[in-house]
């Protein structure tokens, strides 16, 4: 089991609602996107860190999703935006009409070569990540609920090694795909995190907010909510799938229930055992789970419902959300 | 004009019913035409043929998400505004379809009705005045049911869809008697009890109520002093006609691409089916959508809802535009409170009555206006400010309803229009 | 003139009495019938006749016992001909199984028509009557009941449903307690009633303000809580604790320090919020007993007695001798202020019995009267009580009897004549609870839904549960018999309780002979319309 000790450091009060965040590994600065519309730098090391915001043409709605590349900082929003900035002088370099809808999601491959974006236009798009240009479009997911209601694509993974693109939605459909060839190789399913309440309340709040591919890229995570009995809250357990994709064989159902709403974040540890999860209802939590035992091996509360996280090499992790930045630091 | 009218005897309006029903032509008869020369018959006319159709959205929509709108305020939300068809006016990005189609829509956008729970703010927007213990006021269906109805109506006075379970209410006629009632739609399409038993026979079915029938004229022989007798009997004799209005709400009997334009959702289905109420004569139809009760994700579920809401809405107004109805018939949205401008942890809103929309649509209405304003962040309303009561005398005039009447429960007079409200002009033709 | 009418006048003629100069002293109904029959002499108008037997004993029988009579006991009731046979009937339908249920069910419309459905509360008041306490003992439990005592727990029902908005719980306790509908009064002064003022609003509020309920459903009163107001003048005040009569009860000064205060405070929050708080304390000083102690003391107990006697009146003469009901103050006058005045003294020095009122009330023959009014011109008004009431079944009182009218007579009287009545009265009530929320709780303006009548046209639940045509249900008991006019004069006796009258003879003839050949049909529609005969749905 992995044994860790897992401590919150720090926490600072920001205005708004931070989405996102990725960090300078050499600077150890942090980028986050924000309800302001405006993408931040923070330096969690000054003496009394602030929000620093971009400048110039940005975005024009909530900015959910942010990837860096070396010191070029790529944010995605609302207003169906890519934005490439050049995070030295917090500036855009490029502006890219990516999606007709809000963006929910961005992943960028390991080698930092191609970008994907998810959006509730129902695509996943991959670009070069370096020039922005446009390589493929998927429109595999079905645009409208089966109650007729629209559908969200909410989530995206990139796998290890870049071939592998996975992307997941509202209604709890994952699809995995050759990135080479576009081809489509599985389509899994976990329908409990739809949510939807056809009789007392007659909508959902859920769908699969995460996804994460294993280091070897054989397992995919996806998070949600669980089944929740009064739709008007995220009273439901914070809920966790794994599959083996090839197989479509479900290797684990994890739930939560002492800190409960959606799995808003998901990464495996490299040693392909331990997933960590983050998210929130009102609140919010860090749960990090042993696969092999499923049991949770550590879990702290958040002082936020958590939107976004960065770890750096599990040894210490930043997660952002409602109103603040925490910073922990894991040891083990 | 205040018009006291006993509520136990309405018996000058029953009579004039009658004899209007009795002349098909209305105003073609003479009889009729001289009737127009008193105010309170010429009312009755103008009256005659307006329909209802409430639109509510119960749980409470947002009116941050909706109809007003507060692009780049941190309380404003990710949606973005957009253009409508009538310059000057902006509503969210969520109603695009309605964005196109504002020319036949009021918004008032400054309700201030204050009571943010559920049970009482449904009750106050059902009402148009605070509940009070020991009174059971008429709901606004049961009320438009009276006023707007044909005593003789073949067809049901009130119908309410309510298809969700959560925040579910019968409405009520309180104090007008069960006579104005809705018949309730739950989790069927059609009425209960509206098709007659395989085992009893069409014939069986009306000569047994010919015996019923001899026996209540019998009963009811010296009994006139009671109006609670003779309602029994009315019920009764309104059987069969409700009965044939049982194919009013098949939507097979529309084309499939009447069908098609109203969407695949309930909330369309029974839109379509209020559409079809509304032209065979019922005055007041309500379609409850559930339930938009957003404390956790609020974008998401505006995101789900709103389209439903847009289309739906779109769909009904250009349908009743096309048939020649609009112009007779009020759409009505609105819930029991808007939401909160404070976004929540879980990104939510919660409940918030202080500052709110509603829109008016069709019949009686000035269409492309907005009336009201609320502050830059939506806390509160800064101009105009209209209570549930102001609202209900709006809807009351815009249907050409005395909204000064007054009804009388024993010696206590009840105005139809709360105590010191008044019509919003502005948002009316 | 018909032969009935030619009876009717010279019952009524019959019935004028002679009137003493003084009022009789006693028993109830002779007082009731003097000052009613003071009145209509006075106003030169004679009343509407006497009822046959058969009407005054389903007439009271639905009244007292819920239900109509079985046909044994209408042909026991005719063939008696002892001068106090109303009196014995009377007394045997208030010593029979049904009389708690029916006065249960009445107490329960009353008082907790908005919170249907609370098996313990119904429970409670089922004890209550079949234990004889009195009203005012009722009201005393309802108020100050103890939630240890397994007995009394379920009685505080009616304030604990209350217990989230204050103000529906002072205007509902004053309404139903003492017929006073204070909720105008809570912005302003009562436009038309000079007794009420915002004091009275307030002052009664402030009996009620320090209830609360905790997370683990317990009934509570905080320490003071002061109850302010701002008058129609701008003033701020605080509302003293004003009973409405304008008896002020004095409290202790809180001579709690600072520190305890807010020891109270964190104590009561972590009651409402948490499961396994502790329990709170009785106060040393509370105002829901105070507000009992007071009500029922000395002059102020006028308005609690005057309250339920116009309410039992009410039930049985269909509006009180004040109305509306809640409106018992000096600008609505009764209309028969002495005996008003009477019954309501007389009601408490009867130590608030409620049998004792009712009983009077349906032996008076003011009760007594047809609601037919066959006299030329418009029957007189209702407040002069000529005539005799009609009022809508409640709910259960109608699918009970529904359930008897459409069950095989012969099995009727074999149950009701038998020691297995209490049981199967008992099974019924429960049959007929299922059938409550079918049919509208009757208010003022009362009048049949056209849903209602859709149920019974097209509702498979009335034709499985009334119309079937087994042995054990009428429509099966009259298929056996051959005769068709033997069929129908048995079918009317079953549901209406009487003979069919010419012209009704003749027509359900005629229909039986065009359904010769489908019989089962014919009985059936024939009940049908006997059942959905408004004769059946009032109580006339």
């Amino acid at each position: 089991m992995f044994e860790a000790k897992f401590n919150k450091t720090n926490d600072w009060g920001i205005p708004g609602i931070a989405f996102a965040v990725c960090r300078h590994a050499e600077s150890g600065k942090l980028f986050f996107g924000s309800s302001d519309f405006k993408v931040h730098e923070f330096d969690p090391s000054a003496e009394k860190p602030e929000p620093i915001a971009f400048e110039g043409d940005g975005h024009q709605s909530y900015v959910t999703t942010v990837a860096l590349i070396g010191n070029t900082l790529i944010s995605g929003g609302y207003d169906g935006r890519l934005i490439w900035w050049n995070t030295a002088e917090r500036k855009a370099v490029r502006t890219q009409d990516a999606h007709a809808k809000w963006i929910r999601n961005i992943v960028v491959s390991a080698d930092g070569k191609l970008l994907a974006s998810v959006a509730d236009d129902m695509t996943c798009k991959l670009w070069d990540a370096q020039t922005g240009e446009l390589q493929q479009t998927f429109s595999d997911h079905v645009p409208i609920t089966e109650h007729g209601y629209p559908s969200m694509l909410y989530a995206v993974a990139i796998s290890m090694d870049g071939k592998l693109l996975a992307s997941a939605d509202k209604q709890g459909y994952i699809i995995v795909r050759n990135i080479e060839s576009g081809e489509t190789l599985a389509t899994l399913h976990a329908p409990i995190m739809y949510t939807w309440d056809p009789r007392a309340r007659r909508h959902s709040i859920g769908g699969i907010r995460s996804l994460a591919f294993s280091a070897d890229g054989s397992q995919i995570a996806a998070g949600g909510i669980g089944t929740i009995g009064n739709i008007d809250h995220l009273g439901g357990n914070a809920r966790v799938e794994v599959f083996d994709w090839k197989s479509a064989e479900r290797l684990h159902e994890l739930e939560d229930s002492k800190y409960k709403g959606l799995v808003e974040r998901l990464e495996f540890h490299p040693n392909g055992k331990t997933l960590l999860t983050a998210g929130g209802d009102n609140g919010g939590f860090v749960t990090i789970y042993d696969l092999e035992s499923k049991k949770i091996a550590h879990q702290e509360q958040a002082p936020m419902h958590v939107h976004g996280h960065v770890l750096d090499e599990w040894k210490s992790l930043y997660t952002v959300g409602h109103g603040k930045i925490a910073a922990w630091t894991i040891e083990g | 004009m205040n018009q006291l009218r006993n509520i136990i005897a309405p018996v000058g309006r029953r009579r004039f019913l009658g004899s209007a029903a009795a002349s098909s032509a209305i105003a073609a008869n003479m009889t009729v035409l001289d009737l127009l020369q008193n105010p309170v018959m010429a009312d009755e006319v103008k009256r005659q043929g307006k329909r209802v159709i409430l639109l509510w959205l119960a749980g409470g929509a947002s009116q941050f998400e909706t109809w007003d709108p507060k692009p780049g305020r941190p309380t404003g939300g990710p949606f973005r505004p957009i253009d409508t068809n009538v310059s000057g006016i902006q509503i969210s990005e969520l109603l695009p379809k309605m964005a196109a189609n504002m020319q036949d829509t009021a918004i008032i956008r400054s309700l201030n009705t204050k009571v943010a729970d559920h049970g009482t703010g449904a009750a106050i927007l059902e009402t148009g005045r605070i509940p009070e213990p020991g009174v059971q006021f008429p709901d606004l269906g049961a009320i438009c049911a009276r006023e707007l109805a044909r005593a003789d109506s073949k067809v049901p006075d009130y119908v309410s869809m309510y298809a969700a379970t959560e925040g579910r209410r019968h409405g009520y006629s309180g104090f007008l008697g069960s006579r104005y009632a809705p018949i309730m739609l739950t989790d069927k399409m059609v009425p209960r009890n509206l098709t007659r038993l395989e085992a009893v026979s069409d014939v069986d079915h009306v000569q047994r109520n010919d015996l019923r029938r001899l026996l209540a004229q019998r009963f009811e022989r010296g009994r006139g002093h009671s109006s609670s007798v003779t309602s029994h009997n009315d019920a009764y004799e309104r059987v069969r006609g409700i009965m044939a209005s049982e194919k009013l709400f098949d939507i097979e009997q529309e084309s499939q691409a009447m069908r098609d334009k109203y969407g695949p959702t309930q909330f369309g289905q029974q839109a379509l089916v209020a559409r079809r109420l509304c032209e065979a004569g019922v005055p007041f139809v309500k379609v409850a959508r559930a339930w938009w009760d957003s404390h956790g994700q609020n974008f998401e579920t505006h995101r789900e809802l709103c389209a439903d809401l847009d289309h739906v809405m779109d769909a009904l107004l250009n349908d009743l535009k096309e048939r020649g109805l609009l112009e007779h018939t009020l759409v009505i949205t609105l819930g029991e409170f808007g939401r909160t401008p404070n976004i929540n942890a879980s990104l939510g809103r919660d409940h918030f009555a202080n500052a709110w929309s509603c829109s008016l649509s069709g019949c009686g209405i000035k269409g492309g206006t907005v009336y009201g304003k609320t502050d830059e962040d939506g806390h509160a309303v800064v101009d105009g400010e209209a209570k549930a009561g102001d609202l209900f005398a709006t809807i009351f005039k815009a249907l050409a309803i005395d909204w000064e009447t007054e009804y009388h429960l024993g010696a206590r007079p009840i105005p139809i229009t709360d105590f010191g409200c008044s019509p919003i002009d502005a948002v009316l033709a | 003139m018909t032969g009935s009418r030619l009876i009717a006048i010279v019952c009524a003629i019959f019935a004028l009495p002679v009137l003493a100069d003084e009022p009789p002293r006693e028993p109830l109904q002779a007082v009731v019938d003097y000052h009613i029959n003071q009145r209509l002499q006075s106003a030169g108008i004679v009343p509407a006749a006497t009822l046959e037997d058969f009407a005054w004993l389903r007439r009271v029988t639905l009244d007292l016992a819920g239900r109509i009579p079985s046909q044994s006991e209408v042909a026991h009731f005719r063939s008696d001909s002892s001068d106090n046979k109303r009196e014995v009937a009377v007394d045997r339908l208030m010593n029979s199984a049904d009389y708690a249920y029916h006065e249960r069910n009445f107490l329960d419309n009353l008082l907790q028509s908005e919170y249907d459905g609370d098996k313990e509360w119904r429970a409670w008041l089922l004890r209550s009557i079949r234990e004889g306490r009195s009203w005012h003992e009722m009201f005393r439990t309802m108020m100050n009941g103890n939630d240890d005592n397994s007995d009394e727990k379920p009685a505080l029902a009616f304030l604990k449903k209350r217990a989230n908005d204050i103000d529906a719980m002072t205007n509902d306790a004053s309404r139903l307690f003492f017929g006073v509908s204070v909720n105008c009064a809570q912005c302003h002064d009562h436009p038309l009633v000079d007794d009420w003022k915002q004091d009275h609003y307030f002052g009664f509020k402030s009996f009620f303000a320090r209830t609360y309920v905790t997370k683990a459903q317990l009934l509570a009163e905080k320490p003071p809580v002061e109850v302010k107001f701002k008058t129609t003048e701008g003033e701020d005040k605080v509302a003293k604790l004003l009973f409405l009569t304008g008896a002020v009860v004095e409290e202790p000064e809180d001579k709690r320090s600072d520190e305890q205060k807010k020891a109270d405070d964190e104590a009561i929050q972590k009651q409402i919020r948490e499961d396994n708080a502790p329990r709170p304390p009785r106060p040393s000083f509370s105002p829901r007993r105070k507000l009992v102690d007071t009500a029922l003391s000395g002059e102020n107990s006028q308005l609690f007695a005057r309250a339920m006697a116009n309410r039992v009146w009410a039930r049985f003469f269909a509006r009180g001798l004040v109305h509306p009901l809640d409106q018992l103050h000096s600008e609505n006058p009764a209309s028969h202020p002495e005996l008003f005045e009477w019954l309501a003294r007389e009601f408490r020095n009867h130590n608030y019995n409620m049998r004792w009122l009712e009983r009077g009330l349906v032996l008076s023959d003011a009760y007594a009267r047809t609601s037919v009014w066959e006299s030329d011109g418009e029957a007189p008004a209702a407040e002069l009580f000529a005539v005799g009431a009609i009022r809508p079944l409640a709910p259960r009182q109608y699918a009970m009897t529904m359930l008897l009218a459409t069950t095989n007579p012969e099995d009727f009287n074999k149950w009701q004549s038998a020691d297995a009545w209490p049981a199967k009265r008992r099974e019924l009530e429960d049959r007929a609870d299922s059938w409550r929320r079918e049919f509208e709780l009757p208010g003022e303006n009362f009048n049949v839904a056209v849903d209602e009548a859709l149920l019974f046209a097209n509702g498979d639940r009335v034709m499985n549960d009334f119309l079937r045509d087994g042995g054990d249900k009428l429509v099966g008991y009259l298929l056996k018999i051959e005769d068709a006019d033997e069929t129908i004069t048995r079918a009317f006796a079953a549901v209406l309780s009487r003979e069919p009258r010419e012209g009704e003879r003749s027509a359900f003839r005629e229909f039986m002979s065009q359904r010769e050949e489908k019989r089962v049909d014919g009985v059936r529609d024939m009940v049908w319309a006997l059942i959905t005969s408004p004769e059946l749905r009032f109580n006339h």
